[in-house]
């Protein structure tokens, strides 16, 4: 296989479109052509930018009510009134199924869908954290050494009720990404476990309004993914995930200690 | 400006005899606004000019009713006439200065450069940081067309569908969406820290 050939089937091959025989030919290609293994890693990365942090444009509310109320005419032209009426009275009550019925419905399923894109996201920026050789931009001398190192850095100021003990120690701190925006990263340790805490702008986020669990004076999102535990929490103008392969009993008490007091 | 859906009802419903289940294509057809809206901020740059796409884009649908066939993909349908609508209308109408054809997007060499992967952890890096205010901006100075396959593509249409929602030929839109992606991942180069 060329390497031109191989290009061409990158994304066939990431979306399931190779049959097994090209596929085993594009991956033994890889493995020996260092620069197609990087277009592959690559065009992964930009599918993940794509899917991940592209702003979506939901249609406003007032499009969609316009939309159905409309969709069996209006009494401005055609027949009488009354007899549209009886004409339309159907139509118009399978419409109002829709907005009563089928509309909240997807609106769930589309939250549980952001909260897991939300999840996904605190989970592959911890895979980051683990994955590089340099996770930090500024070793712990404290919360008070980290805290003023982010100043300039980010588009607001990071707030932090925990400044680490000897259960948690602060290691550092660094500037990360966290869906669409910047985020302050924290990076504490429990015995040989990384925990990393996402501090982010929390407005314009689908934050889960379902199966919240109380956490300090509100409430959190806590979930498993992939063996990782993640709890997301809104504070103020500020959002934050924490997230850990440790015990998550050990990571609730994190939480505990960072969350807004009740 | 858009047409009133009503009016659309009435026209089609006469062509179509009165005999289809317009409220089961409705109930379906209403669960894309969102898709299709979102489509339409990407073609027009601006919320006023989507929300008159999209409600044209439905009152044509409801016009050309009889025209689909039940059971087929009504996304990929919805978005067809989008598309044509957009181009026949408001790519006229509005001076875009980004709108034009993939041959506006800087072709990408096919060939492989075999040097290029060596500057690679840099590009790999930056894609890791890019935020989704410079994806926007990076996706909205390419053309309509390879704006338009990459978000196809994102929404989930194989490329027989894209090339059902385009016009073209399948061949055409696989080389089109490499070509657009190759396009974007320059841009993000540039954009990103």
């Amino acid at each position: 296989m060329t390497c031109d050939e191989a290009r061409g089937r990158l994304l066939d091959a990431r979306r399931g479109r190779l049959d097994p025989e090209a596929l085993a030919a594009l991956r033994g290609h890889l493995q020996t052509c260092a620069a197609c293994a990087h277009e592959d890693t690559a065009e992964a990365l930009l599918s993940e930018v794509l899917e991940g942090r592209l702003p979506q444009h939901a249609a406003p509310v007032a499009l969609k009510r316009r939309l159905a109320a409309e969709w069996p005419g209006t009494p401005t032209a055609g027949p009488g009134p009354w007899r549209r009426w009886g004409r339309y009275l159907v139509p118009a009550a399978a419409v109002a199924a829709v907005l009563l019925i089928v509309v909240p419905l997807a609106g769930q399923r589309a939250s549980e869908r952001a909260a897991s894109r939300m999840v996904a996201e605190a989970v592959n920026d911890h895979l980051r954290i683990l994955a590089s050789q340099h996770p930090l931009d500024i070793e712990s001398g404290g919360i008070h050494q980290v805290k003023p190192w982010f100043e300039g850095r980010l588009d607001f100021a990071p707030v932090i009720r925990f400044d680490g003990d000897q259960d948690f120690p602060l290691r550092g701190g660094a500037v990360g990404y966290y869906l669409d925006r910047k985020a302050a990263v924290f990076v504490f340790n429990r015995r040989l476990h990384t925990v990393s805490l996402f501090v982010f702008r929390a407005d314009g986020l689908p934050w889960p309004a379902r199966g919240l669990t109380p956490l300090g004076g509100g409430q959190a999102h806590v979930t498993t993914s992939r063996g990782f535990t993640s709890v997301l929490w809104r504070d103020g103008e500020l959002g934050y995930a924490l997230v850990s392969d440790v015990d998550p009993a050990d990571l609730a008490r994190l939480a505990e200690r960072l969350a807004p007091r009740s | 400006m858009a047409r009133n859906v009503g009016e659309a009802y009435d026209h089609g419903m006469a062509r179509w005899g009165g005999r289809a289940d317009t409220g089961g294509l409705g109930r379906e057809a209403l669960a894309y606004a969102d898709t299709l809206y979102n489509l339409a901020r990407y073609l027009t740059h601006n919320p006023t000019d989507a929300e008159d796409l999209v409600q044209e884009t439905y009152a044509r649908a409801l016009t050309a009713a009889h025209q689909y066939t039940p059971g087929t993909n009504l996304k990929a349908w919805l978005f067809r006439i989008l598309r044509n609508t957009f181009l026949s209308q408001y790519r006229h109408e509005r001076h875009n200065p980004t709108v034009g054809g993939l041959d506006t997007v800087a072709p990408v060499s096919q060939g492989v450069e075999h040097t290029q992967w060596l500057r690679g952890d840099l590009e790999l890096d930056r894609l890791r940081k890019v935020v989704g205010e410079e994806i926007e901006r990076a996706l909205m100075s390419l053309g309509e067309e390879a704006r338009t396959v990459i978000l196809l593509d994102l929404e989930g249409l194989t490329e027989v569908e894209i090339a059902l929602v385009v016009g073209c030929p399948v061949g055409t839109v696989k080389s089109r969406l490499s070509r657009a992606r190759a396009a974007l991942r320059a841009l993000l180069r540039d954009y990103a820290p």
